[in-house]
């Protein structure tokens, strides 16, 4: 859960520039106002407390000697005398403060050779154990000077900040004495509290402040950029005409007019391109459809003179024999050719219904089997039991097949040909293998390349044209499938087409392995 | 009896070629190397059959095709080296009965199609067949719609006869082209469609939603339920 939304967070940092400038901005003014904030707090703090603590420590000097001269001068030897005098002194005092509340302790310095006979007066609020031991013992160590100390006493169940003022008192007859006044300074804190508040409120607004400042101005920078993207990926997608708004004469502005320049040369040349590619098609198209009606001449009138050779000499025969040959492989290659640009100018539509591939396939053999019979050539098909069923176009793929079969009967040296029909849940496939020549790996790169020939001196006994196979991979791409070729030298070539089973299905692999069967036969 | 072959084809030496074929498969051939002269030799020569260049100057042969249509039922076998869908189509819909691509196979399929263009039907069981509003009068080779003659081209009328002589039959398109047009081997499943439209045209109220052809979708087509 938290690291989806980690991991959310992190992609949104990635994704967006204008965010990571924004958290930068807060990051480091943050940082930089708590450094500041903290200074000023910490020295207006310590300001206020040493004014404070100087004014109480005045107030204290004055009460101490004030209680000092009233114990020196009042003459008073007598027990009864001195407690009313004593006890004067903590109401005295508790009264006579310049700043505010002061309780006060009068307390008897512990440990001394003569016996207590006076009674210790103190506020009513405040107890002999407020006045920590360590104080007591210093006050009573020392002459004539003040010593306080800053403490948090426990007022009505509140911590209250409060400064100690300790004096050493001698009171004739009774002994020493340590005159304590409990100043409560917890309004100093209080100001404190809200100059520290203040700070830190405004520190807060502040950063948002300057958030959403670098909000805007990262947004008025990274927009254009944004937007220059935008169509950059449309351009890639192939929406030439796409261009960026051109305002103003700024680094930005000087993009935008580059980057459509930059668009324009592309779309330009892009355009003069597929108009040459189009002209093209349309020649090949325009030669092929020319040819057609001579063609048709030519080879009627060769029909005409076969149905008269009885007539003709060997020789004359033999010229006929080429004569007819020679046009019907002119004519397959015809219309190889015009099939190729009808694919170039993307005219090509399937025809697809569900059919059973096993049907297909044995279809292609049984048009082949006289010519793989003729060259002595046995075809084995090892197929399923059950019906392959597939969304395909059965006049393109039944092409592909009869393709691949006779060329496995020509480079097959005479050897069987092993036909393999397979499927699974998502694909059905189909791989021809032949035990021939086989080819390297270079030519195996360049099979489905047009008019491209393993062997330019090879005998043309079925008259390839040289497009077969890249007609067969066009096919193969019209399905969306795959058609693939392996091979090994002296041992023969497997080729295999993969097809989804439902139209426009997604498959991942292909029920049948490529090149096992050329493996198990070297075993064999 | 010798069949009449009419050959409109601007290239001179194959239109010569065909003729001269023809002429020793038994027929009586005519050859016309452009689209006006085509009409003036058809009026003249009237043929059983005409073979017709697609791509013919001046006139393109779809019009020539749509003249003679106007003219006549004649059976008219389309010549195309376009080989593209469209064309094709085009062809088709201007009124030929069927095409072949140049080049053709060989003289020997031309001729089976010419054949089977101009094969007589066998004789027919009854002498006349009714599809709801229409009354089909077999021996007299006339449809009477509320007793109005619709002009058929022998073509149209031969499958609109196959549909009503098996009125719960769904017969599928290979089948069709098996008994309309005489092939025994696997065609262009086009050319029924496109037949089937033009006949809906001439015969139904409303041929997008037709009454009498009715369309079994997946199989084929049968004769309306009336």
């Amino acid at each position: 859960m938290f690291a989806r939304i980690f991991s959310n967070i992190i992609g949104a940092f990635r994704r967006s520039i204008q965010l990571r400038y924004v958290t930068m901005t807060v990051a480091l003014s943050a940082v930089a106002l708590v450094a500041v904030g903290g200074f000023l707090s910490i020295s207006i703090g310590n300001g206020l407390f040493q004014t404070r603590v100087q004014q109480i420590l005045q107030e204290s000097r004055r009460a101490a000697v004030d209680v000092q001269n009233t114990f020196n001068s009042s003459g008073a030897t007598d027990v009864v005398s001195l407690q009313v005098l004593v006890n004067s002194v903590v109401p005295n005092l508790e009264q006579n403060s310049a700043s505010g509340s002061r309780r006060v302790a009068l307390l008897r310095t512990p440990n001394q050779a003569t016996d207590q006979f006076l009674q210790s007066p103190i506020s009513t609020t405040l107890a002999d154990s407020d006045i920590p031991l360590s104080l007591r013992t210093k006050v009573a160590k020392t002459e004539n000077r003040l010593i306080y100390r800053t403490v948090n006493l426990l007022v009505a169940g509140v911590n209250q900040p409060t400064v100690i003022v300790g004096s050493k008192m001698s009171i004739p007859v009774a002994g020493q004495y340590e005159l304590y006044l409990v100043y409560d300074i917890s309004d100093t804190q209080a100001t404190l509290d809200f100059m520290q508040n203040t700070l830190a409120f405004g520190g807060i607004i502040m950063i948002l402040l300057l958030g959403i400042v670098a909000y805007f101005v990262t947004g008025r920078i990274v927009a254009p950029v944004e937007k220059a993207a935008e169509v950059a990926e449309a351009l890639a997608q192939g929406s030439l005409d796409k261009r960026l708004p051109e305002r103003g004469q700024d680094i930005v502005a000087t993009l935008a007019r580059s980057f459509n320049k930059m668009a324009q040369s592309l779309e330009t040349q892009i355009g003069e391109l597929s108009k040459l590619s189009k002209m093209q098609q349309r020649f090949v198209s325009d030669v092929s459809h020319e040819l057609r009606t001579p063609l048709t001449t030519i080879k009627l009138a060769a029909e005409m003179l076969e149905a008269r050779s009885s007539e003709l000499d060997d020789k004359a025969k033999r010229s006929l024999d080429t004569l007819i040959s020679q046009v019907a492989r002119f004519e397959s290659l015809l219309s190889d050719l015009l099939e190729i640009s009808r694919y170039d100018a993307g005219a090509v539509t399937a025809e697809i219904e569900n059919n059973d591939l096993k049907t297909v396939v044995q279809l292609a053999v049984a048009g082949l089997e006289p010519l793989a019979e003729s060259l002595g050539c046995e075809l084995k098909v090892k197929a399923p039991k059950a019906e392959v069923m597939a969304d395909l176009d059965r006049r393109r793929i039944e092409r592909v097949l009869r393709n691949l079969i006779s060329n496995a009967i020509e480079h097959g040296a005479g050897k069987p040909i092993v036909i393999e029909v397979g499927q699974s849940k998502t694909a059905v496939a189909v791989t021809i293998t032949d035990f021939g020549v086989g080819m390297s790996r270079n030519q195996m790169d360049r099979v489905f390349d047009r008019f491209w020939r393993a062997d330019p001196a090879r005998k043309r006994t079925t008259g390839g044209t040289g497009l077969g196979l890249a007609i067969s991979l066009e096919d193969t791409h019209l399905h969306h499938g795959w058609l693939q070729v392996t091979s090994k030298q002296n041992q023969g070539t497997t080729f295999r087409i993969t097809l989804p089973k439902k139209k426009d299905g997604i498959f991942t692999e292909s029920p049948l392995p490529l090149g096992e069967t050329l493996s198990q036969r070297k075993i064999e | 009896m010798v069949h009449k072959v009419l050959v409109i084809e601007d290239e001179e030496l194959l239109n010569r070629q065909l003729c001269d074929m023809l002429e020793t498969a038994g027929y009586e051939a005519v050859g016309s190397l452009d689209g006006v002269n085509a009409l003036l030799a058809f009026k003249s020569f009237n043929p059983d059959l005409v073979l017709l260049d697609i791509q013919l100057p001046p006139t393109s042969g779809i019009e020539v095709c749509k003249e003679i249509r106007a003219l006549s039922g004649v059976p008219v076998i389309m010549l195309t080296a376009k080989t593209d869908d469209e064309d094709v189509v085009a062809g088709l819909e201007a009124g030929a009965d069927d095409y072949i691509f140049k080049p053709m196979p060989s003289f020997k399929v031309l001729q089976a199609r010419i054949e089977a263009r101009l094969r007589p039907k066998p004789k027919p069981e009854v002498n006349e067949l009714v599809i709801g509003p229409l009354v089909i009068d077999v021996l007299g080779h006339e449809v009477r719609r509320d007793g109005v003659r619709i002009a058929l081209t022998p073509l149209e009328f031969n499958l609109l006869q196959t549909l009503a002589e098996a009125p719960k039959q769904v017969f599928k398109r290979e089948d069709l082209l098996k008994k309309v047009w005489g092939y025994h081997y696997d065609a262009d499943t086009r050319l029924v469609n496109v037949h089937v439209q033009r006949l809906r045209s001439k015969i139904e109220d409303d041929p997008d939603n037709p009454k009498i052809v009715v369309t079994e979708r997946g199989v084929g087509y049968k004769a309306g339920q009336f």
